[in-house]
């Protein structure tokens, strides 16, 4: 049996009793990337704080790489890099200085080339000798990335690393950390947004309220057998369109684009070309087919019970 | 634990704050012996002091002649005459007496500086949020908050004996060296005591230590628990600059109550004993050491208690 890079059973914290993360389990697979996706306030930093160990447990506990953090702290720490909210370091010091700050506290030595490397890695070369007090959010973001990776950790932990980057930065962000995975570098991360969830990690858990409420890899999310894609039609008679597929009980989910002659059913694959062929043979022209694919941000609104407001399109 | 402490101390000789303390310590030291010598014009010893001082008994003589009753002339006669008899030049002045005169009442400086630095080496790491970062390496946190606590007394350590060189420095240019042997008479509370300069200096410089010490670490104490530079030097400054006079009125106090007497105020102090043997008739030096010894293993147990169990949440 394979360690897991993580496991956490029944976390729970209590603040005066007001249960603020509740009875939350999940594990980390080696070189997997694990989201952890809720809204502001869903307790997703406190979580991880008590992975971490920066606050006490109520109840629970966490086992890094094999290493149980009650029993063995020291070992477990060492196997965890961690950013939680927004990095912060010495600012009267260099980002050199901060970063040997930190090598100087690892068990393992962290040598000269090995602080270098990561320099290179995130990308600051240049201004890692100027004094942090210099730097924008998004070159403090990446000093943050390179002080959690510097001991090589086999856990990284990164709480909404994507603040203050920009689309550009993401972008690089997201394939660094595909990079680090190959290297067999589990990553936790921990976002509001699911559409950077989807693009990011291999598996994720929804957390709401302090509670875990769904886990699930992306591709199962958009797989599931239930799931029906929305097709947009444009045709040159929408009624007459109408009548025909509701006599075929087609009009799944019958929406009409306003002013134009667009509509929109749900269908999947299959029935799109039966549709298109019925249509054709009865004289409608069809001018164009789009399947609307599904955000899973549908999917996490309608698993979190938001979406009956009616859900948005992209 | 070393590279630990290694680390502090980078931090703390980071900040430029605590080069300027030692700055100032050199000014202040320099203003004071140079404002020292040209008002009181103060220098080595005369070759006819003797005739002098013989003159000078002679002179009192004369007015005790026609006032017999001045307790006051006698006073200054019998003075005057043990200077001759233990051949003590009594305008002689050195490196020695300045030191012992002057450079010791200079300590408070340190203590000030150091209670500022020593505030700042816990509250600012919550101030600034660093203190996430510094508690998530595989170090227990009593190890972390010990090597900072090693760290301050370090500093200040460091300013004493900074101290004392530029005393000794600034003392041999001004004044001359002086034989560290020199008999002196050093005024006490009730008269004055025959002594030997350099060994007087070097008893105050010792039960400067432990109040330095006590001081240091309250301040150590509020700075972790309470999370605030402020408040800690606050507090800090009080203690030193009240203890003498809450210490004077405590000891009236415990005239009556002898509870009064285990406060820690009266026994902050300790370079009393280098002129008397106790602070009242039955508070002795060890008396007073063991006072300040509870106190210290109380305070730093409160401190290090609260730090481990204390939830980081920042
Ligand atoms: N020590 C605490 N005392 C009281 N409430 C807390 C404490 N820590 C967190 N909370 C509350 O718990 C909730 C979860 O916070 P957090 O973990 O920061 O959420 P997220 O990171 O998902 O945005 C928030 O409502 C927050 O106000
Ligand atoms: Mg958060």
């Amino acid at each position: 049996m394979t360690k897991k890079a993580l496991e956490v059973r029944s976390l729970t914290k209590k603040v005066k009793n007001k249960v603020i993360v509740d009875d939350v389990s999940f594990e980390v697979e080696k070189g997997e990337i694990f989201g952890l996706l809720g809204p502001n306030g869903a307790g997703k930093t406190t979580i991880i704080r008590m992975i971490v160990s920066l606050i006490g447990r109520t109840k629970g506990e966490v086992i890094v790489n094999g290493y149980h953090t009650d029993e063995q702290f020291k070992k477990s720490m060492s196997e965890m890099g961690a950013i939680v909210e927004n990095p912060e370091f010495y600012k009267y010091m260099s980002g050199y200085k901060n970063l040997k700050h930190y090598a100087n506290m690892a068990t393992n030595e962290v040598t000269e080339e090995r602080i270098k490397e990561v320099v290179k890695l995130v990308g600051l070369e240049n201004a890692v000798h100027q004094k942090v007090k210099t730097y924008s959010l998004g070159m403090r973001q990446r000093l943050g990335v390179a002080q959690a990776l510097l001991h090589n950790p086999s856990l990284l932990i990164l709480d909404e690393p994507t603040n203050g980057l920009d689309p550009q930065g993401i972008r690089e962000f997201r394939d660094y950390l595909r990079s680090l995975t190959k290297q067999g570098i589990s990553v936790i991360v921990s976002s509001h947004l699911l559409s950077e969830m989807e693009l990011m990690c291999d598996r994720f858990a929804i957390i709401e309220k302090g509670k875990l409420i769904h886990v699930s890899s992306i591709n199962q999310l958009a797989s599931q057998e239930q799931f029906v894609p929305t097709v947009l039609f444009e045709v040159s008679d929408v009624n007459q369109a109408f009548e025909l597929l509701k006599e075929q009980q087609l009009t799944n989910d019958w929406k009409v684009v306003e002013g134009q002659q667009q509509f929109s059913i749900k269908i999947d694959k299959e029935t799109i070309a039966d549709v298109n062929q019925l249509l054709v043979s009865k004289g409608i022209k069809v001018y164009s087919i789009h399947p609307i694919t599904t955000t899973l941000e549908d999917r996490f609104l309608e698993l979190t019970g938001k979406g009956e407001k009616g859900g948005k399109n992209e | 634990m070393i590279s630990l402490i290694k680390n502090e101390l980078t931090k703390i000789f980071a900040k430029k704050a605590s080069w300027i303390y030692i700055i100032i310590l050199f000014l202040a030291v320099i203003a004071v012996g140079i404002l020292q010598q040209k008002v009181f014009d103060l220098g080595p010893s005369d070759p006819n002091w003797r005739e002098d001082v013989q003159a000078e008994i002679n002179e009192y003589q004369k007015i005790l002649k026609e006032n017999p009753e001045d307790e006051w002339t006698m006073e200054l006669i019998q003075q005057n005459q043990s200077y001759l008899d233990e051949n003590i030049d009594p305008n002689a002045y050195s490196s020695w007496h300045f030191m012992n005169g002057t450079v010791i009442g200079m300590t408070m400086l340190i203590t000030l500086f150091s209670v500022i630095v020593g505030s700042a080496v816990v509250s600012s790491e919550f101030a600034d949020g660093t203190i996430k970062q510094l508690l998530i390496r595989p170090h227990r946190r009593w190890e972390i908050l010990l090597s900072k606590y090693i760290a301050t007394l370090i500093y200040s350590f460091s300013l004493l004996v900074a101290l004392i060189i530029f005393g000794y420095i600034v003392g041999l240019v001004l004044f001359g060296a002086g034989d560290f042997n020199t008999k002196f008479f050093e005024t006490t509370l009730d008269g004055y005591k025959l002594a030997v300069v350099g060994d007087q200096f070097v008893l105050k410089v010792l039960y400067y230590l432990p109040s330095l010490l006590i001081i240091v670490s309250i301040a150590f104490m509020l700075s972790t628990i309470f999370k605030s530079q402020a408040l800690a030097v606050g507090i800090g400054i009080f203690v030193l600059f009240l203890s003498s006079t809450l210490g004077g009125i405590i000891v009236m106090i415990a005239e009556k109550f002898a509870w009064a007497k285990l406060l820690i105020f009266p026994h902050l102090d300790l370079t009393v004993y280098a002129l008397q043997d106790h602070i009242l008739q039955d508070v002795t030096l060890p008396m007073s050491l063991l006072i300040l010894a509870v106190y210290y293993i109380i305070f730093m147990v409160l401190t290090f208690i609260f730090f481990q169990k204390r939830d980081i949440i920042i």
